[in-house]
């Protein structure tokens, strides 16, 4: 046995010359020689996760209760479930994405507790995929309300919402909501939604809430520095939806950010949390000669007005703006956020000498729906312009029957 | 290009003898089950046709028969012909005074590179050729295979398995026996490869039963001694193996070359990269031959459940 251990050793201490495949195979070794979550079980996976992307393959494989024949039995059912569940692990880590397909065939009635919980985190952290996503969906109807948890969570990290229920049930009993708050907090800018909304209705579990919120606000912050722009975009727009002024500086950095998104997001943020260096650059925007930037300052400016209404008044005044172009996005925004007091305005605009001005505040006026703009609209029908003309004939058709 | 030619002759092969339209598909059918459904169908038609030429080419040398005496459980079941000449004599008297009107199923086939397992069931009736009295038949069989040449043979048939386990007469302790499986266990405790492997038959199967003694369940682990002792050579210096075995039954056929035994044992590793601890307790069931001189270990099913 002495002999064996110094063997062991000298294998260890040899690992750092050996390849990376002799590296797995030794930790792979220490995950099976060592308890679930255990500290040597959990500092093999933290390595294998540090090796990264060449150690995949490896892990994959070891998911599948198929290899454990051959050279690689294992006549232990609790081994391999140590195994299974640290390979998995460290696989939500690396993040490969071909291994839903191998973690989605393991989350399943027929593995152990653990292993099925490691499986759905793993593919909650790999992210969305249509194979993955179908396979925790049906996950969610299991009868052990810890599977439905993590798979709600997973589901969650894969941007629906279709789990939601569960996780808020969750709340409610000790045993699940510790789970539920973590799976939130490990959901980054996908968990901010529902977070929200869970600390403002009221419900259990307020305090535990905020302070993920908390940390969650904290990670954003320091996702807006991500080297991928789809992360900077998000975190941005998360920021936006929590609605704490703190970042504001970070926010207000991506102004200037070489992605189109990543701007108009953080701009869309700052609006939000009422800055008018957001404010500033949208309306910029809305004026501009090229339509794309023009096209997501409408997008943009609509989204911010309908959370937060914090541009209702520039954009009602932006309706007597100089440039046709502002007057005329300006009208957009109102109908697509469905502004109610800009109604009086929009009549007004509706007599704009340029035509596109008066098309847009026609159709904001259709979107709007209000029986107010009725006689207004009676009298475009035989508007000059052609496309004024259609456009109130349509407004008149949202209206409905006089 | 010679692997092409064999490639493209085997997949003539395959399409010759596989089932023509009408027939029963089989589900998962691969190159190497329709081989060995084209041997079970060989042995079978030898019977109908009277013809042990034909029969018998379903059998390698080393063919050994077990009589399951309807009982799943292999503590009930003895030795019934050590090689394919004792079969053949059967054969040749059985096809002299019978006739067989006999059709066969094969619901398993289970294959692991060169090693493989079937069942199959077969039923009709059997003529006296002297009295012309009839006897129904509706037996269940147990075969091993091994692929030789590209040609699968059955190397081991269990006759008359049974479907539930019932009761086991007690069997005595065969020394030979007993001894090779107090070596096997201690080469175990002392960690070396090659006194584990130089218990083995060279093309020995090792089974995993997954805790039933229905075959429907079992998989092969292991497809003779060159890949058990790649295992060996990967677990060993990670684990200290600690075996209590206990030799529940053990049988031997008439010229004592072949046995058979069954084992319930406590099996338990310390890892040496860490504290983990592994034990469990299993039955297994073991066949071996000193056909070489020494007994080895022909088969051995891991995990077969003899509980019910």
């Amino acid at each position: 046995m002495i002999a064996k251990r110094l063997t062991c050793l000298l294998l260890f201490s040899l690992s750092a010359c050996s390849t990376t495949e002799e590296q797995v195979v030794d930790l792979l070794e220490q995950i099976a020689a060592h308890p679930i979550d255990s500290p040597g079980w959990q500092q093999a996976v933290d390595n294998l996760a540090t090796i990264g992307r060449p150690a995949a393959r490896q892990l994959i494989a070891r998911l599948n209760p198929g290899l454990y024949v051959g050279e690689d039995y294992r006549e232990f059912r609790d081994e391999q479930e140590q195994l299974r569940t640290g390979c998995a692990q460290a696989l939500g880590r690396i993040k490969p994405r071909g291994a839903t397909a191998a973690l989605k065939d393991r989350i399943t009635a027929a593995y152990t507790e653990n292993e099925r919980t490691a499986c759905l985190w793993a593919i909650g952290q790999i992210g969305y995929s249509q194979v993955g996503i179908d396979a925790l969906k049906v996950q969610l109807k299991d009868s052990n309300p810890v599977i439905r948890i993590h798979a709600a969570i997973a589901i969650v990290k894969m941007d629906d919402n279709v789990g939601d229920d569960e996780i808020e049930a969750a709340f409610t009993d000790a045993r699940l909501a510790p789970i539920a708050l973590q799976g939130l907090e490990e959901s980054s800018y996908f968990g901010v939604p529902l977070l929200m909304r869970l600390s403002t209705d009221g419900g259990p579990q307020q305090q535990a809430l905020r302070q993920i919120i908390d940390k969650v606000k904290d990670q954003l912050v320091t996702q807006l520095t991500a080297e991928e722009p789809v992360h900077r975009l998000r975190a941005a727009n998360a920021l936006g939806q929590i609605g704490d002024p703190g970042p504001t500086q970070a926010l207000a950095n991506l102004l200037t950010d070489p992605s189109n998104q990543v701007r108009f997001s953080a701009a869309a943020a700052l609006a939000t949390l009422d800055q008018a260096q957001g404010i500033d650059f949208l309306f910029q925007a809305l004026r501009n000669t090229d339509s794309i930037l023009r096209a997501n300052a409408v997008k943009f400016l609509a989204e911010v007005q309908s959370q937060s209404g914090s541009v209702e008044s520039q954009l009602i005044s932006a309706l007597s703006a100089e440039a046709p172009l502002a007057r005329a996005g300006a009208a957009q925004v109102l109908g697509q956020a469905r502004v109610q007091t800009a109604i009086a305005s929009l009549i007004e605009a509706t007599t704009d000498k340029t035509a596109e001005v008066r098309v847009n505040a026609i159709i904001a006026l259709g979107q709007i729906g209000t029986g107010q703009s009725r006689a207004r609209l009676e009298s475009l029908r035989t508007d000059d312009d052609a496309t004024v003309a259609y456009y109130a004939e349509w407004a008149l058709g949202q209206l409905g029957p006089s | 290009m010679a692997a092409m030619k064999k490639t493209i002759c085997l997949s003539l092969f395959c399409l010759l003898v596989s089932p023509p339209v009408g027939q029963q598909a089989h589900a998962g059918e691969t190159p190497e089950t329709i081989l060995i459904r084209q041997a079970l169908s060989n042995d079978v038609s030898g019977y109908r046709r009277g013809d042990s030429e034909l029969t018998l080419k379903t059998y390698d040398e080393r063919f050994v028969a077990y009589q399951g005496h309807a009982n799943g459980d292999p503590r009930a079941w003895t030795i019934l012909h050590e090689n394919r000449d004792a079969l053949a004599k059967q054969i040749n008297a059985d096809l002299e005074t019978h006739r067989y009107e006999i059709t066969r199923t094969i619901p398993i086939i289970s294959v692991r590179t060169t090693h493989a397992f079937a069942t199959t069931i077969d039923s009709g009736q059997v003529i006296d050729r002297a009295s012309g009295a009839t006897t129904p038949v509706q037996i269940q069989r147990l075969w091993t295979f091994l692929k030789i040449e590209d040609q699968w043979l059955a190397t081991a048939m269990v006759s008359d398995l049974g479907d539930s386990l019932l009761p086991a007469a007690d069997s005595g302790t065969h020394d030979g026996i007993s001894d090779l499986l107090q070596r096997e266990s201690q080469a175990w405790e002392g960690g070396n490869a090659s006194d584990i492997l130089g218990l083995f038959d060279e093309h020995f199967t090792g089974y995993n039963g997954g805790m039933t003694f229905k075959p429907g369940t079992w998989t092969i682990a292991f497809s003779g001694i060159e890949e058990m002792g790649k295992w060996l050579d990967k677990r060993l210096p990670y684990t200290q193996y600690d075996l209590d075995r206990k030799i529940l039954h053990s049988a031997v056929g008439p010229s004592g070359n072949e046995g058979l035994a069954v084992t319930h044992e406590t099996v338990a590793i310390q890892h040496t990269a860490g504290p983990a601890k592994h034990q469990k307790e299993r039955y297994v069931l073991w066949t071996m031959s000193r056909r070489s001189g020494s007994w080895k270990i022909t088969n051995m099913l891991y995990d077969i459940g003899l509980i019910d």
